[in-house]
């Protein structure tokens, strides 16, 4: 087996160069006079400015009022990622607990339901969606921001898939011993699912964290502006303007990548460590 | 201290009792240093009076800020503002009662209105048969063509009037081993603006004032004529057609490929900034054989458009920062920090007088263009969905100069696309 | 697959199961609802007017060669995307999987582009594939490639395909690995003493066993790139050259948002839910079967 891994490695580092080349890419450019960008494309080594654009970057207040920044709005960004990933896990894990351990009639017509959720994006149906929305009046509110986002059915349909892969002897153990649904949830599935929450955690507080058509669709109160949000605000192009700040825009992108790189690390940790529990 | 800190309290106090201004909010589509200026706009709108206030809401791109103003609009959400950008003018001019005319809500509140106080080919564009304005010009340049005088001189040519002219410049160029010219924005360019430079119709019911257009001016002998040569020079190494995508083709003009670049009036700005030759501005070419007395440009980017229903404090607010907007200092400053022309006679005077065309006479070309004489259809189009027929332009153009389809074929295409959808937007007017 | 032991509870399971099928009431099937109501009608988009027009919004769709470009544009586009994102993924977990040293930080590269949202994807992209300074344009003119992003719909769609792969490995390489190491290690063992060749035996044991996990990735992928990677095509073609990459979802947000026809988009959304519907059933229909839990 060890014959080979020198193998392994040329082939994990081509796909690590793959992956982390274009975001290297921008690091580099974002260093540099935002004139190099446009004539000469993004560059392979850093420039001088990068002290002074993280700085700037990110104390400027992006919009009208003063007190939108990089820091709000990150802080905004997190909010829609924990409430997103944390609201939905909560949410798909008990749909699909019901789906996979009841005896229920039409299950399958509620696995259908759910799952077609998955196949209508929200860009197109946005308009209806904002009338709910704003009918409801959650305008320019965290809950209206993220609750049509949970409406999509991909982690219930994850969650699904894990617990059939879960051996039924568990389930017929756990009633032998008298356990009730809530008991065997909460004692057996819970701590068994570890793993699969920290990866669906991940994924989950991504999207929410890297949300921009909704939130500028229904906020107009500057103070729920998103990371992303920021992102476009200050990217624009030579046809719009006369210096569009790529350094500028860079760096955001760059502190926009931050936590949630932040979040995979410390997930990724905890994937492991479930792993090595249920070895044992 | 005690003191100071209590009259402020109390001064606080009072402005916000006592002058219970009025919130208005404007949504639009300006980024990164636009986004700015229109912020500073706003501010100082705010600063020089106290009883309205304006709130601008960035709402991401034109098509993002237009979709979020119908769905806001069709849940009694919608600004007291919206932006909107010149090839969505229609569907929001069309639907009876969404915008209120600039024109009566200025007077209404007690602002005169005159559009001839307005640029020539600005005044129309917005408006509707009668002239009546509905929308108000914001951001607005027009195309003229930019060169590279250092290019030109080793040539030992002048920058081209006319088409006929920047033929021969071609095959001067050719010879010294540059390619002529690249445009950014072919429907802008090579169909709108085309039209209304030889004074050609671009749709029929008076290019869709007078009633939604059905059939656009595309599968004409002007046009057949026009693409046939662009490609023929694009064959040549003439024309460098680099795709529908804006700085794809402004590039290469930057980086002395092209010797020439048809664009917006406003890009001078980052050309100066950026390019290390002799940058020159001048109008946009016509073929002289066509109409030898080419007359004006009109304007292309978006405008401002008030949303009818809401009380009439609100609609007074508006009154009072378009009439801030259009004072010839904002205008000015405006036309300054981003290069879009001034849409008022008075603020291109003032701009004049500040001696700012003397040391940017690139900025003055846009405006001077715009006020050319013109003839019966200078004044813009109206049409209908107009966007997607702008797609389908770009789709067939591709097709032209990547040699998959001829230009007639081409032209027959984008005339029978576009007919199927402005007879079904001509449906959806009341 | 066999009978699944399960609780037969009379309340509970709906307790579970109302806060998830509320919100995808209120949040999807009444716009679902709404959009198949619009497929019928023309609309001004302020709803100002509005005009019943039976079927035309889909005879104009059916009748449309440019439709069905798009259709087999889409089809074959998402699954080239899903394949090699898939494949590549697969491959560099089993390989991080393998590996003694190093692995953290593997794993931590090859998650990171994870982070980047798809807005800013597109952009990147179109940085380093633009015609005159793309850092990869010059590359590829070295090579001898005459890449053109813009004019040729080739080197378009392969653009499309590399940025969506690109931003859709890490997710796949997550739950590959996850799936990996919860391949017990005595299920590994065993198989070492019984196949020689690694190859044999990552085909014979490990990949069935993956089975579950890559059906679920099977499932998400084509999604992805079926309703996600319109993003990356409104920043990088804008469905060009030459209307060459306009795929399904691209096209009805073009057609809706840009082109503020919500009627003709309406029905678009209809047919792609009802033909992505009967793909995702085949899919379980025939996949889900063959795969054990």
């Amino acid at each position: 087996m060890k014959k080979n891994q020198w193998l392994d490695h040329v082939i994990l580092i081509i796909g690590a160069l793959f992956m982390i080349i274009p975001i290297w890419l921008i690091f580099a450019s974002s260093t540099h006079n935002p004139n190099t960008i446009i004539s000469d494309g993004l560059q392979w080594l850093p420039g001088g400015n990068f002290t002074s654009v993280y700085t700037e970057v990110w104390n400027k207040s992006i919009g009208f009022s003063s007190d939108v920044n990089a820091k709000s709005m990150i802080i905004n960004s997190m909010i829609m990622g924990l409430g997103f990933a944390i609201g939905k896990i909560i949410i798909s894990m008990m749909a699909a607990y019901a789906l996979v351990y009841f005896r229920m009639p039409f299950a399958s017509l509620w696995f259908w339901l759910i799952f077609v959720t998955l196949l209508l994006p929200l860009e197109v149906r946005i308009i209806p969606s904002y009338e709910v929305v704003a009918s409801l009046g959650m305008l320019n509110s965290f809950s209206g921001l993220i609750l049509p986002l949970i409406a999509s059915a991909t982690a219930t349909f994850f969650f699904r898939q894990f617990f059939r892969t879960i051996p039924n002897e568990l389930l017929e153990a756990a009633q032998l011993d008298n356990a009730g649904p809530i008991r065997f949830f909460l004692d057996i599935l819970l701590p068994l699912s570890k793993t699969m929450i920290a990866a669906i955690f991940i994924i989950m507080f991504v999207v929410g964290w890297n949300q921009y058509l909704w939130p500028i669709m229904m906020t107009t109160d500057e103070s729920y502006n998103t990371i992303v949000m920021g992102i476009k605000q200050t990217l624009s192009d030579i046809s719009q303007s006369s210096q569009p700040r790529y350094d500028h825009a860079f760096a955001l992108v760059i502190f926009a990548m931050l936590p949630p790189i932040l979040v995979i690390i410390i997930f990724q940790r905890w994937f492991i460590k479930g792993l090595v529990e249920t070895e044992k | 201290m005690k003191k100071q800190l209590m009259t402020g309290v109390l001064a606080t106090l009072l402005s916000s009792t006592t002058m219970a201004a009025t919130d208005i909010t404007w949504w639009h589509a300006m980024s990164g240093q636009l986004g700015e200026t229109v912020n500073t706009i706003a501010r100082d709108f705010n600063a020089s009076q106290d009883e309205y206030n304006i709130k601008p809401v960035f709402k991401g791109s034109y098509v993002e800020t237009l979709t979020a103003g119908i769905a806001a609009y069709r849940a009694d959400q919608a600004p007291n503002i919206l932006q909107v950008a010149d090839v969505g003018a229609a569907t929001i001019i069309n639907a009876r009662g969404v915008a209120k005319p600039v024109e009566d809500i200025l007077v209404e509140s007690g602002y005169g209105f005159n559009n001839q106080d307005y640029i020539a080919g600005v005044r129309n564009f917005y408006a509707d048969s009668n002239g009546k304005m509905i929308g108000m010009p914001f951001n607005s340049s027009t195309p003229v063509l930019y060169y590279n005088k250092d290019i030109l001189a080793k040539v030992g040519v002048d920058a081209p009037k006319t088409y006929e002219e920047m033929e021969q410049v071609a095959s001067k160029l050719k010879e010294q081993g540059y390619a002529t010219f690249s445009q950014s924005l072919t429907p802008w360019i090579m169909f709108e603006n085309f039209k209304s430079r030889h004074n050609l119709p671009v749709a029929n019911k008076n290019n869709g004032f007078d009633a939604p257009a059905t059939k656009i001016m595309i599968n004409t002998p002007d046009m057949a004529m026009h693409f046939n040569k662009l490609k023929d020079w694009s064959d040549k190494g003439y024309y460098k057609y680099y795709g529908s995508d804006w700085d794809a083709n402004q590039t290469p003009f930057e980086k002395e490929q092209v010797a020439m670049w048809l664009g917006s009036s406003g890009s001078f700005g980052g050309l100066r900034n950026r390019v290390d030759f002799e940058l020159g501005t001048t109008y946009l070419p016509y073929w002289q054989s066509m109409n030898k007395d080419a007359g004006r440009t009109f304007i292309g980017g978006a405008a401002l458009f008030a949303i009818d229903g809401k009380p009439k404090k609100e609609q007074q607010a508006v009154a009072a920062f378009f009439s801030f907007l259009t004072s010839p200092e904002t205008q000015m400053f405006w036309h300054k920090s981003t290069g879009y022309v001034t849409v008022t006679k008075a603020a291109y005077a003032l701009t004049k007088k500040s001696g700012y065309y003397q040391e940017q006479p690139d900025a003055e070309v846009g405006v001077k263009q715009l006020s050319l004489p013109g003839g019966e259809w200078t004044k813009g189009y109206r049409l209908g969905f107009y966007s997607q027929i702008q797609e389908i332009m770009h789709r067939e153009f591709d097709n032209v100069f990547a040699n998959r389809i001829s230009v007639e074929k081409a032209l027959n295409n984008i005339d029978k696309e576009s007919q199927v959808i402005l007879s079904r937007f001509a449906r959806t007017v009341r | 697959m066999e009978q699944r032991q399960q609780y037969t509870h009379s309340a509970l399971p709906y307790f579970l199961l109302v806060p998830q099928i509320a919100i995808i009431a209120i949040f999807f099937f009444y716009p679902a609802a709404e959009a198949v109501y619009l497929s019928f009608m023309l609309e001004d988009p302020w709803g100002q007017s509005s005009l019943f027009v039976g079927l035309e919004n889909y005879t104009i769709l059916f009748n449309s060669t440019e439709y069905l470009k798009s259709v087999v544009f889409t089809l074959g586009f998402a699954l080239v995307v899903s394949f090699l994102s898939l494949s590549i993924a697969l491959l560099l977990a089993v390989k991080a999987n393998n590996i003694l040293h190093g692995k953290g930080a593997y794993k931590i590269t090859l998650t990171w582009v994870y982070a980047v949202a798809p807005a800013v994807a597109g952009i990147m992209g179109g940085f380093m594939f633009n015609p005159h300074i793309g850092v990869f344009t010059e590359i590829f003119a070295s090579l001898g490639w005459d890449f053109s992003l813009y004019t040729d719909p080739f080197d378009a769609t392969f653009v499309l395909v590399l940025v969506s792969v690109w931003k859709q490995v890490s997710v796949n390489f997550i739950y590959f690995l996850a799936g990996l190491q919860s391949i017990s290690y005595a299920v590994n063992e065993a198989a070492m003493l019984d196949c020689e060749s690694d190859r044999r035996r990552f085909w014979t044991i490990t990949f069935p066993l993956l089975a579950p996990t890559g059906f679920f990735l099977l499932v998400i992928n084509l999604t992805y790139a079926f309703f996600e990677t319109f993003g990356v095509i409104d920043t990088l073609t804008s469905g060009g050259p030459g209307g060459g990459t306009t795929s399904l979802v691209y096209k009805i947000y073009r057609d809706g948002f840009i082109g503020t026809d919500l009627g003709g988009s309406a029905a678009q959304s209809v047919v792609l839910l009802v033909l992505v519907l009967a793909l995702t059933w085949v899919q379980f229909k025939f996949v889900e079967k063959r795969v054990h839990y």
